[in-house]
């Protein structure tokens, strides 16, 4: 992975030194609260229900075992023993002390991490794969431009004050693993037909409020050129995004209210301008793309006899590779997903111990290598196919074997009303009473892929637009309710989903989720996922079931 | 009926107004009957922003003869998550949170409505 080099880590220290400055001055009352709120959202510190969050950059997802570990000790010393891993592959802690977030920032310091560019109108931490580097899928590295746009972003002062957040996801798979087309601006790696690799730019994707999948402006850009692209369209943005209205303010409304063919003429305009200077040197890139290289693989055979025997003895071990387990590029080696999903558990929370256990395996059997999934879980991308049962049995031990990834119960939710200020009503338990619905294996796996999302509130940090079933908990005069959508898609296959029916009341809702199972199950054909199904048949007989029942 | 909250600047927590100083536990809490009085505790506590960030008044319901918050977020804040009962103030256990517990009233609270008209 990236190394920070001494100016990096120069930069992070001090930045962190300024931090301690600023919380002295608001102690002493030098500074009001309005003033300060800035300065601490620019290091990721909220003030939520109960206690600070702070919200930790795990840039693109990807960290190391000592990061990890820091990670699990700043959660067993400053937290509750505990952190939750976000849908943009961060980490937040929910009982931070103002008093502490300074230190806290130093222990992240020295293994070089911290909390910029995880809150404000900035450009926020890039989503990537987390399969990047280890899957054939990819056409290249995509960490290796999350990595140059991390640089070339990190307090750029142009980029610092935009009219609102900014969120860029970058894949160089079919298979987006991001959710590109719903951010700001999603960023696909093509192969242009002489080989030439480019991008496919999506921009006005978005969730919340007013949801959006993004438009492609451009079809392929050319790889060398994207620095000078992208600031095209950030100074697009600046111009005329809409600082005057709070709702109206992401990119995506821009881009809605000009039409995707005059904004990508806008760019056009700006990227003439700017010319080939604004691009990254061939040189740096290089330099960065050096620093991803350095994974060593042993040459080994396709198949692995030990793996093959321990999955035939265990089938806890076979139903854990059928579900969390993922082709590798090299023979011999794969990727493993880590579901943080266990029934009945918060979903994307990790223990300060069960950390300590990934980083342990990363670095014994996983060339000290983890990722962070936009869906909450993590991954050890680099496992050698023999390793595989020792690091179940761990996984197992540890209470992070759930053999769950991308079923039923591997459900996104936001920290919802149990955490946040601004949460309509609560996410978690209705995660849980859904899991516990469907806890039986078998059944899950009969189901087969079902990506149900749960958001809070509007905001839709629990990205609910996108899910297969998405549920939005709203706020009844003072009672939480909860409104279903179907048919979403946060992949290649992006869609926003469209409401079932009126908002159901807390209690009902794990059984609504049973009623719209059982009637895919009627009603699917062949070889057809929950979507599939609901594509074909449309929202009817889906309706018509959970109404009747609600009834 | 009334109580005055705010979180404490320092750590984040929430805390109840009592005769001139911040509690942790709503048990604690004063209770105002008479509205002048709460608005009056409330300017007193925004004259301290370096002890206290953002108080604002709830309105409370009888629970198990008892008072609790009558919104479902302020007993949440009253209490702690619900998907770790041990976690935050619920972990004391004792008569007036489970009083908070068994309370079913329901009203938007003002706090939030607060935070979305500042934002």
């Amino acid at each position: 992975m990236y190394q920070y080099d001494a100016v990096d880590q120069e930069f992070v220290a001090d930045r962190s030194r300024e931090f301690r400055e600023q919380v002295a001055r608001r102690l002493s009352g030098e500074l009001s609260e309005d003033q300060f709120k800035t300065l601490r959202l620019m290091n990721g510190l909220y003030l939520q229900l109960h206690a600070y969050m702070l919200r930790i950059a795990i840039p693109y997802g990807s960290l190391n075992a000592r990061q990890m570990r820091r990670l699990a000790h700043i959660g067993r010393v400053y937290d509750r023993g505990y952190g939750h891993f976000t849908t943009r592959q961060n980490l937040q802690f929910h009982w931070i002390k103002l008093r502490d977030a300074p230190d806290i920032l130093d222990q992240l310091a020295e293994v070089d991490m911290h909390a910029i560019q995880t809150s404000g109108n900035c450009i926020r931490n890039v989503t990537s794969d987390p399969y990047a580097g280890a899957t054939a899928e990819e056409l290249d590295d995509p960490r290796v431009w999350s990595e140059a746009i991390r640089q070339w972003s990190s307090l750029h002062p142009e980029f610092s004050f935009l009219p609102r957040k900014f969120k860029i996801a970058i894949t160089a798979s079919a298979k987006d693993r991001t959710a590109a087309k719903v951010h700001d601006i999603g960023l696909m790696i093509r192969r242009g037909r002489d080989g030439q690799l480019g991008f496919e730019v999506i921009v006005g994707g978005g969730l919340g409020r007013t949801p959006y999948v993004g438009p492609t402006i451009t079809e392929f850009l050319p790889a060398n050129r994207l620095f000078s692209y992208l600031e095209a369209i950030l100074r697009v943005y600046n111009r005329h995004g809409r600082r005057d209205n709070i709702y109206k303010a992401r990119i995506k409304i821009l881009v809605a209210a000009l039409g995707a063919e005059e904004f990508a003429r806008q760019v056009a305009e700006e990227w003439a301008k700017i010319g080939p200077e604004g691009d990254l040197p061939d040189t740096e890139l290089a330099r960065i793309r050096g620093a991803f290289a350095t994974t060593v693989f042993e040459a080994l055979p396709a198949r692995s006899e030990a793996f093959e025997s321990a999955k035939a003895a265990h089938p806890a071990l076979a139903r854990f590779a059928r579900n969390n387990l993922r082709p590798h590029k090299k023979p011999g080696y794969t990727i493993i997903e880590v579901s943080l999903k266990t029934i009945g558990d918060t979903p994307g929370d990790a223990t300060s111990d069960q950390m300590d256990v990934i980083a342990d395996l990363a670095e014994r059997y996983g060339q000290d290598d983890i990722r962070v999934t936009h869906e909450q879980n993590l991954v050890l991308p680099h496992v050698r196919l023999d390793d595989v049962p020792e690091v179940f049995a761990q996984l197992q031990a540890a209470g992070l074997a759930s053999a769950n990834v991308n079923l039923i119960s591997d459900i996104i939710a936001c920290p919802g009303l149990d955490y946040c200020a601004l949460a309509n009503a609560r996410a978690i338990p209705v995660a849980q009473q859904i899991a516990q619905t469907f806890a039986d294996p078998d059944r899950a796996e009969a189901i087969g892929e079902l990506k149900i999302k749960i958001s809070g509130c509007i905001n839709a940090c629990g990205h609910h637009h996108v899910g297969h079933i998405g549920i939005l908990g709203v706020d009844k005069k003072g009672e939480e309710f909860y409104q279903l959508t179907l048919g979403g898609s946060g992949a290649e296959d992006a869609a926003v989903g469209k409401m079932l029916g009126p908002a159901l009341p807390y209690d009902k809702v794990a059984s609504a989720i049973d009623t719209l199972v059982e009637v895919y199950l009627r009603e699917r054909q062949e070889g057809e996922r929950f979507l599939d199904t609901y594509r074909r048949t449309g929202v009817e007989p889906f309706k018509e079931a959970v109404y009747a029942d609600a009834h | 009926m009334k109580a005055l909250t705010a979180n404490r600047l320092i750590d984040g927590d929430v805390v109840f107004w009592k005769s001139g100083r911040w509690v942790e536990g709503f048990g604690e809490a004063e209770l105002f009957d008479d509205p002048a009085a709460a608005e009056a505790a409330e300017g007193h506590a925004k004259s301290q922003p370096t002890v206290v960030i953002d108080p604002y008044l709830i309105e409370l319901m009888e629970s198990d003869g008892l008072w609790a918050p009558l919104s479902y977020r302020e007993r949440i804040r009253a209490l702690g998550p619900t998907n770790h009962p041990t976690h935050g103030k619920q972990a004391q256990g004792g008569e007036v949170i489970e009083a908070l517990l068994h309370a079913d009233g329901a009203a938007r609270s003002s706090g939030r409505v607060n935070l979305i008209k500042r934002k």
